[in-house]
């Protein structure tokens, strides 16, 4: 570790930004989103949640702000979790959640893609 | 098209950067520290009911706008600032101020910046940039962390300036108007060094400055045997990752501050605060070191290198440093 100052130097220095603490935990962070990522990915083939909690968390959303990106109320959002309810869902708000999450409604309508991973 | 004739320089932080380059090309010439120090930019809180990424929020520095704003007021430059609810009138606006010539602070969201590297694009919704001027649908914009100016299109710029989650900028925009010939800096260091001495020693609240780290410090012991080992070097990693200052545990703010305090020394003539800068600057080695020996126990999960009780006590040294070294700035007199 090299200390960001010493009374020699004063205050001349540059601070190294890209340390290696730093990549380790960068790193940790990713981990675990991908971690949770797999999880839900999991849940979702099961059947237990739509892929609209799948690409939520891809995009490491959380509810408050997929609803604000939705313009939505959060308990709708949340209820679009559920299977049932997403297959339900109006094609203008399918197209909506397709917008944010960058993919085409058709992709995020099957769940082929969560398969191949 | 514009395209204003502005300098970009590289900074620790990025909103002191901006307000220093932004009054730079105004032909005020005042150092990233100081915009940090009259800014009154240094802080700390720790945030445990408000999660970002699934684990609780510290900040090492003021809610964002502050610092601009504070710097202006202080400085007794005439500034505007502006927020609107629809995207298309703060794209408008933007293209208006640039027109008149005048370089235009953004907040904005990184997740969608294009110019970022990947690794770095969370949902920060903090993050400070200078547009200096556009072409049709192409941006030109000057970026603190980034090594050269960069660009970016409308659409791009249209959805970082309305990234959602805590903090959403709302299409933040600020830019100095008019900056008088002469100012005299020294009451608006003192006025800062005043403010930030309360903000830290001053607040009666328990999770705002010392007693902010100290909280922090009590909390950290408790984790490993609450949340288990993997979700508290989670929560750890998290303290470490806060800010803009990704890895540095706000170290690199203290190093700010302390250069800061150095300058104020010079241009105040009072030797004493010198002492005190580099106390601050031992202080950014303890909070290095809080963050150096902290990655350890974020690299694999289960066993700690460290032991949550050590670098809770590297906290409390830190508190206790710094609780000495606001109780003396308090005392500053002009």
């Amino acid at each position: 570790m090299t200390p960001l100052f010493d009374r020699e130097h004063g205050f001349t220095r540059k601070v190294d930004y890209q340390n290696n603490s730093n990549q380790v935990i960068i790193r940790q962070s990713w981990d675990a989103a991908a971690q949770r990522v797999e999880a839900i990915r999991q849940q979702v083939l099961a059947g237990e949640l739509s892929p609209v909690a799948y690409y939520m968390e891809k995009h490491l959303m959380e509810v408050p702000m997929l609803a604000a990106y939705m313009e939505l109320p959060k308990w709708r959002v949340k209820r679009h979790m559920k299977p049932s309810v997403f297959r339900r869902l109006r094609p203008e708000l399918l197209a909506r959640y397709a917008g944010i999450f960058e993919v085409g409604v058709d992709q995020l309508v099957s769940t082929d893609e969560l398969n191949q991973q | 098209m514009v395209k204003l004739d502005f300098e970009h320089r590289q900074a620790g932080h990025c909103e002191s950067g901006v307000t220093s380059n932004l009054l730079h090309y105004h032909k005020f010439d005042i150092s990233e520290p100081m915009a940090f120090g009259i800014g009154a930019g240094l802080f700390f809180s720790y945030l445990p009911f408000l999660k970002m990424q699934h684990a609780p929020t510290t900040s090492f520095r003021v809610w964002p706008g502050m610092v601009f704003e504070r710097a202006a007021k202080e400085l007794g430059i005439t500034a505007e600032s502006h927020r609107f609810r629809n995207p298309k009138a703060a794209m408008d606006k933007l293209n208006e101020i640039l027109d008149k010539g005048l370089p235009v602070g953004l907040q904005v969201g990184t997740f969608h910046l294009p110019f970022f590297p990947p690794e770095y694009r969370m949902h920060y919704n903090m993050h400070n940039m200078v547009v200096y001027g556009y072409d049709g649908d192409t941006y030109f914009i000057s970026d603190t962390l980034m090594e050269n100016k960069v660009e970016i299109s409308y659409a791009d710029l249209m959805r970082v300036r309305y990234a959602k989650g805590a903090f959403a900028p709302q299409g933040k925009m600020y830019f100095p108007t008019h900056v008088p010939r002469e100012i005299d800096i020294r009451p608006s260091i003192i006025k800062g060094i005043r403010k930030t001495a309360n903000n830290m020693i001053g607040i009666p609240v328990p999770i705002v400055g010392v007693k902010g780290i100290r909280y922090l410090s009590r909390a950290m012991r408790k984790w490993e045997k609450k949340l288990g080992p993997e979700k508290a070097s989670y929560y750890l990693g998290q303290v470490l990752r806060m800010e803009e200052e990704v890895g540095t545990a706000g170290a690199g703010f203290r190093f700010i501050y302390g250069a800061f305090l150095n300058e104020a020394a010079q241009v105040l003539n009072q030797d004493w605060l010198k002492d005190i800068s580099y106390e601050m600057g031992e202080n950014a080695n303890r909070w290095r070191e809080f963050s150096y020996k902290g990655s350890r126990n974020c690299k694999k999960r289960g066993k700690p290198e460290e032991s949550y009780d050590f670098l809770a006590d590297l906290l409390l040294a830190c508190a206790d440093s710094e609780y000495k070294i606001f109780k003396k700035l308090a005392t500053i007199r002009g």
